[in-house]
């Protein structure tokens, strides 16, 4: 294991082992540096939320090291933290009479007031996030009668609003139709490049991870392998993703086989 | 903006009605005149002074806190029928009642409705709340999340009444109508004194939980984004546990646990405003909480009877009617 520290990474796992009483799954090192979108793929239960909600802070985890920016992740104050990672969980709970303009305001909690009001400046923040994730319609409207891609879409602004380094998204797309997903996925692709940020999200369609992510963790059910796509095509890992050996990725099709 | 007003105008009415109507009628003439300080009757002043105004403010601050407590204990567990008392702070009360209560009742010393009484009750129902939040506060910061704190509050509770159960079964007779009477709930017999108390506790318990909105409203995204978004969630679950004891733990103490009223004034108030942010529904339950409970305090001590009907037997009846609408149109929630 290569020991050298690159400058450019936001967030470095070494050796993570998941897992709080037990341990459900171990030996993960991977890096994520800005810009960086990278795709979590493993098979269901192989533990892709506990990764993500251990690197978010929300979890504790067994064994190993998480940094981000070089400190250890339970080291901050969730104040500190919610500056550095914003995490959008699978599915957020719908609030009636809630507007979309204050579920997304409410991304500004550290930069409000005691009572959770926001400036003029901030504002304009909410209302331009509003527009860039293409909800600019519905912006005084009730939050909870969104449909699942817009709401999903909402919950990615108000992830956005937070202008946090990292974001990471469990399985954003799980809940929506093709049409849904390829925008969602495009949206946070456009996000990473354009705003510097590293974005981080499971999912289960290799595809898209594989056509649009820079790099992908592959929690196989053996171990955890780290890489481009290129790389992981070239290394077979996507063959070792699930248990039954005799499903084969295809690297033409793009599908096991 | 025209709700709070409508809202406003009511307790007014209510609260002028409340004062009209009791064993003796006042008219309204004299109620006028007496607080636009004309000369009224001696008689007059001396319903008013000792009796009517006090039950009247107690009303409004009992009204006030429950509403506020169960507003923050449903937005703390997203559960629409969550109360002031889920998590057993009545439960604590009613111990705190029973062992001064029952205890003395052991030595021979019947309580009557003396000072020593009244305040020992308020007392003794104080340290009983206080004591169970002192444990929900020591055990909230080792569970993982509301939920856990929720089925241990239920669970405490529940122990907690059933010692209350055993203890009435070997009671006297005598010692179990004072308790059985405290259950039922009051407003009567603060003097000004216990008011200023129950003012002070209500006001920092309130000041507490408009310190506690902004967590609140993080709380509607659900626990998990919450913490993304930077709250400390130990920190907000201990707070809102102390608001409660606050403004719940003292009502009890001073007027007996009176159910209902804060499950359903939230509901009432999420229904007129439709809005989530509770900078607009914790003002807006705190005023309906004031305008129904001096509302129901208005019909137990309607005409045509000898004494009052018990508040929670009132507070009940209003209610429950809105808690079923509740649950049958669960769109409100």
């Amino acid at each position: 294991m290569s020991r050298e520290k690159d400058i450019n990474n936001v967030l470095e796992l070494q050796n993570v082992s998941l897992g709080y009483d037990r341990v459900i799954y171990s030996a993960i090192n991977a890096t994520a540096k800005s810009g960086e979108m990278i795709a979590i793929v493993g098979a269901n239960g192989m533990g892709k939320s506990t990764l993500l909600r251990s690197v978010s802070g929300i979890l504790k985890y067994h064994g190993g090291v998480i940094t981000i920016d070089g400190e250890n992740v339970n080291s901050y104050t969730p104040g500190e933290l919610s500056i550095k990672i914003s995490y959008v969980p699978s599915q957020s709970p719908k609030t009636k009479n809630l507007s979309l303009f204050d579920m997304v305001a409410a991304g500004c909690y550290n930069r409000s007031n005691w009572l959770g009001i926001i400036d003029n400046h901030e504002r304009e923040f909410v209302n331009s996030t509003i527009v860039k994730v293409g909800l600019a319609e519905f912006i005084s409207r009730d939050s909870s009668m969104l449909s699942d891609g817009e709401f999903q879409r909402a919950a990615i602004a108000r992830s956005l609003v937070q202008n946090s380094k990292i974001m990471l998204l469990d399985e954003p797309t799980a809940f929506l139709d093709i049409a849904n997903r390829i925008t969602t996925v495009k949206l946070l692709k456009e996000i990473a490049s354009k705003e510097e940020k590293t974005i981080i999200f499971s999912t289960h369609d290799l595809l898209q991870a594989i056509k649009l992510c820079d790099k992908i963790w592959v929690m196989g059910h053996d171990s955890f392998i780290e890489g481009t796509p290129d790389e992981l095509i070239e290394k077979r890992a996507f063959d070792k993703m699930f248990k039954d050996s005799s499903l084969k990725f295809d690297a033409k099709l793009f599908t096991f086989l | 903006m025209g709700w709070y007003i409508f809202i406003f105008i009511s307790l007014i009415i209510f609260v002028l009605l409340n004062l009209t109507l009791g064993s003796v009628i006042v008219p309204f003439k004299e109620i006028l005149n007496f607080f636009t300080g004309e000369n009224t009757s001696k008689f007059v002043q001396d319903i008013m002074i000792p009796y009517r105004i006090p039950k009247v403010i107690t009303a409004i601050l009992s009204g006030v806190a429950l509403s506020v407590c169960g507003l923050q204990m449903q937005t703390l567990f997203r559960n629409p029928l969550a109360d002031p008392f889920i998590l057993g702070i009545s439960s604590g009360a009613g111990l705190g009642v029973a062992i001064f209560v029952m205890g003395f009742s052991a030595f021979g010393i019947t309580l009557t409705s003396s000072l020593l009484a009244s305040v020992g009750t308020a007392a003794a129902a104080w340290l009983g709340a206080f004591a169970v939040t002192i444990l929900l506060l020591m055990v909230s910061s080792k569970l993982r999340d509301n939920t856990s704190l929720l089925i241990f509050g239920i669970m405490l509770g529940s122990v907690v009444s059933a010692i209350i159960s055993l203890m009435q079964y070997l009671s006297s007779s005598s010692a179990l109508k004072v308790f059985v009477l405290w259950t039922m709930g009051s407003f009567s017999g603060l003097n000004p004194a216990q008011i200023w108390v129950l003012f002070s506790l209500v006001l920092a318990g309130l000041a507490l939980s408009v310190y506690n909105i902004k967590d609140l409203n993080a709380l509607l995204m659900g626990e998990a984004y919450a913490r993304s978004l930077g709250v400390n969630l130990e920190n907000t679950r201990k707070r809102i546990l102390i608001a409660t004891t606050l403004l719940a733990g003292s009502v009890t103490a001073f007027c007996g646990p009176i159910g209902f009223i804060g499950i359903a004034v939230p509901h009432i108030a999420r229904m007129l405003f439709r809005n989530a942010d509770h900078k607009v529904l914790l003002p807006s339950a705190a005023l309906l909480g004031a305008v129904i409970m001096v509302f129901a305090d208005t019909i137990a001590q309607l005409p045509g009877q000898p004494g009052v009907i018990p508040i929670n037997t009132v507070s009940a009846l209003i209610g429950v009617p809105i808690i079923l609408l509740i649950v049958l149109k669960s769109r409100f929630v």
